[in-house]
């Protein structure tokens, strides 16, 4: 009986994840890292929202705005793709700062149930992050979070725009990022 | 003789005391495909039932018996029985079953369609769908007057409210409120609704006899929800990219207070005894509860991941 309803469960899933919904479900990613060096040091690596220089995936940053509210910065990847960020939220007192994509350059173009899409350099729709320094003792816990809806905002979407690759996108940048300050802040 | 009176009845108190709980609240928790059950005398969940197909909104029942939860991915609503804790039926509806209200009678439940733009109207002792009434586009916010006479639905993509007769089925009036209105709630008097605007940082308020907007008033980035408490006079809206709530004072309708809850706050009710107001945290998986009053979190209580509670979710 448990199994039949597992499968039903599964095969209800696999019908209704076809046509889910942009609106309802948002997407959540968390990845945090502990780093032996202590909090300052760690926030000083990050804390200006125009240098994001500490992430290997990032050629170059330009930025208007400083640390303020409404700054805006560009990140160009290594492959040349861009993606414009704006500040939403700056604590310096708590080592954490918020902030949105507002604009992303298209990496490819697909074409999806008779219609082209374009498909953005970070498969993601509406994504606003926050990235956070804890104290810990002579160490630090860094905490980075995003918020995102899969790239495509209409039911059944193609696999290069569905949430499994905006999960995986996601993870991987606040990964791979994460991974290198630490590696920078342990030097 | 006296004594032993007294202890029964102590025993009594005691033993019925988990039946007439104080009310609890009914939080969705999207990514974990279940409802966190809160009892708010002591606030601290008491249960957690599972309803698959990513809950979100939540309505609960007039006499406080069960709690419809639209359910996106399911495309409908599920029904949970308060006394059994249990879902005991699930409700097909359509593709995007989003917005959900319960009518003040208990004779009917209302659901926006936020992908195919209408209101279904559905006969709450059946089941079964009663009429489809064709609104503005992507609606999401639904609440009923208190003489359950109309439905007010936002509109989002139409930057709209529509005023819904209740007696027809069919909408009486709409009116232009600010970008991308989401959330709303009404007053005991059934005589001004208050709209969260997602996009333009704002709330419309709006006079429900002529659907006049009366005012707009500034909030934080990215309101969502919208609850009144202390005989209405103090309006709280959750800001979801701010991780903060604003509290406008209804009578001057100016922010008075900005209360840091959670990261992404999404659904907000008010306890019956309208003192404190209940936040859902999207990302924090948590719920905080604010004192109206003192303006201040008195208490933060751990649910599942992905809390959203959109819509009334207070039982009794």
């Amino acid at each position: 009986m448990k199994k039949i309803t597992l499968i039903a469960s599964v095969l209800l899933f696999f019908f209704t994840a076809v046509a889910s919904a942009h609106g309802p479900v948002r997407q959540k990613a968390e990845e945090q890292i502990t780093i032996n060096a202590p909090a300052e040091k760690v926030w000083a690596l990050i804390k200006n929202f125009g240098d994001m220089s500490w992430h290997p995936d990032i050629f170059n940053t330009t930025a208007d705005g400083g640390n303020k509210k409404g700054a805006t910065r560009v990140l160009t990847l290594k492959d040349g793709g861009t993606i414009k960020e704006e500040m939403k939220k700056y604590d310096e007192a708590k080592m954490s700062y918020a902030y949105k994509i507002i604009e992303m350059s298209t990496a490819k173009t697909i074409t999806h149930a008779g219609v082209e899409e374009k498909v953005p350099v970070l498969p993601v729709d509406n994504y606003s992050a926050t990235i956070e320094v804890e104290a810990k003792g002579d160490t630090s816990v860094v905490n980075w979070t995003a918020g995102y809806y899969r790239a495509y905002t209409n039911n059944n979407p193609p696999v290069e725009m569905n949430e499994e690759t905006a999960n995986a996108a996601v993870a991987a940048i606040l990964k791979t990022g994460l991974i290198n300050l630490k590696t920078l802040a342990e030097k | 003789m006296k004594r032993k009176v007294v202890m029964i009845t102590v025993a009594t108190t005691f033993f019925t005391l988990p039946l007439a709980a104080a009310p609890f609240a009914y939080i969705s928790n999207q990514l974990d495909d279940s409802i966190s059950i809160i009892d708010t005398k002591k606030n601290k969940v008491v249960d957690t039932i599972t309803v698959s197909g990513k809950p979100a909104g939540v309505a609960v029942a007039p006499a406080g018996d069960r709690v419809y939860i639209s359910t996106p991915e399911a495309k409908g609503f599920a029904v949970l029985d308060v006394k059994k804790r249990e879902i005991i039926a699930k409700v097909p509806v359509s593709d995007g079953a989003l917005g959900i209200a319960a009518g003040i009678d208990g004779k009917r439940i209302y659901v926006a369609d936020w992908y195919n733009d209408k209101v279904d109207v559905i006969d709450a002792d059946n089941l079964r769908i009663i009429k489809s009434i064709p609104v503005g586009n992507s609606p999401s916010g639904l609440v009923v007057s208190p003489d359950n006479r109309w439905l007010y639905v936002a509109n989002r993509l139409s930057d709209s409210v529509s005023k819904i007769s209740l007696n027809k089925l069919a909408i009486n009036k709409t009116t232009l409120v600010g970008s991308h209105p989401f959330g709303l709630t009404i007053d005991a008097r059934g005589e001004r609704i208050y709209v969260a605007n997602v996009q333009s940082d704002d709330v419309t308020v709006v006079e429900t006899s002529r659907m006049l907007p009366i005012a707009t008033v500034k909030v934080n980035m990215l309101p969502y929800a919208a609850a009144l408490a202390l005989n209405d006079s103090r309006l709280f809206v959750t800001n979801q990219d701010d991780g903060s709530v604003s509290v406008i004072d209804t009578a001057t309708l100016k922010e008075i207070g900005l209360i840091e809850v959670g990261n992404k706050p999404e659904g907000i009710s008010t306890h019956p005894d309208d003192r404190h107001v209940y936040v859902a945290n999207w990302f924090d998986s948590t719920v905080s509860v604010i004192d109206a009053k003192t303006l201040q979190v008195i208490d933060t209580i751990k649910t599942g991941n992905g809390s959203r509670a959109f819509g009334q979710f207070f039982g009794k």
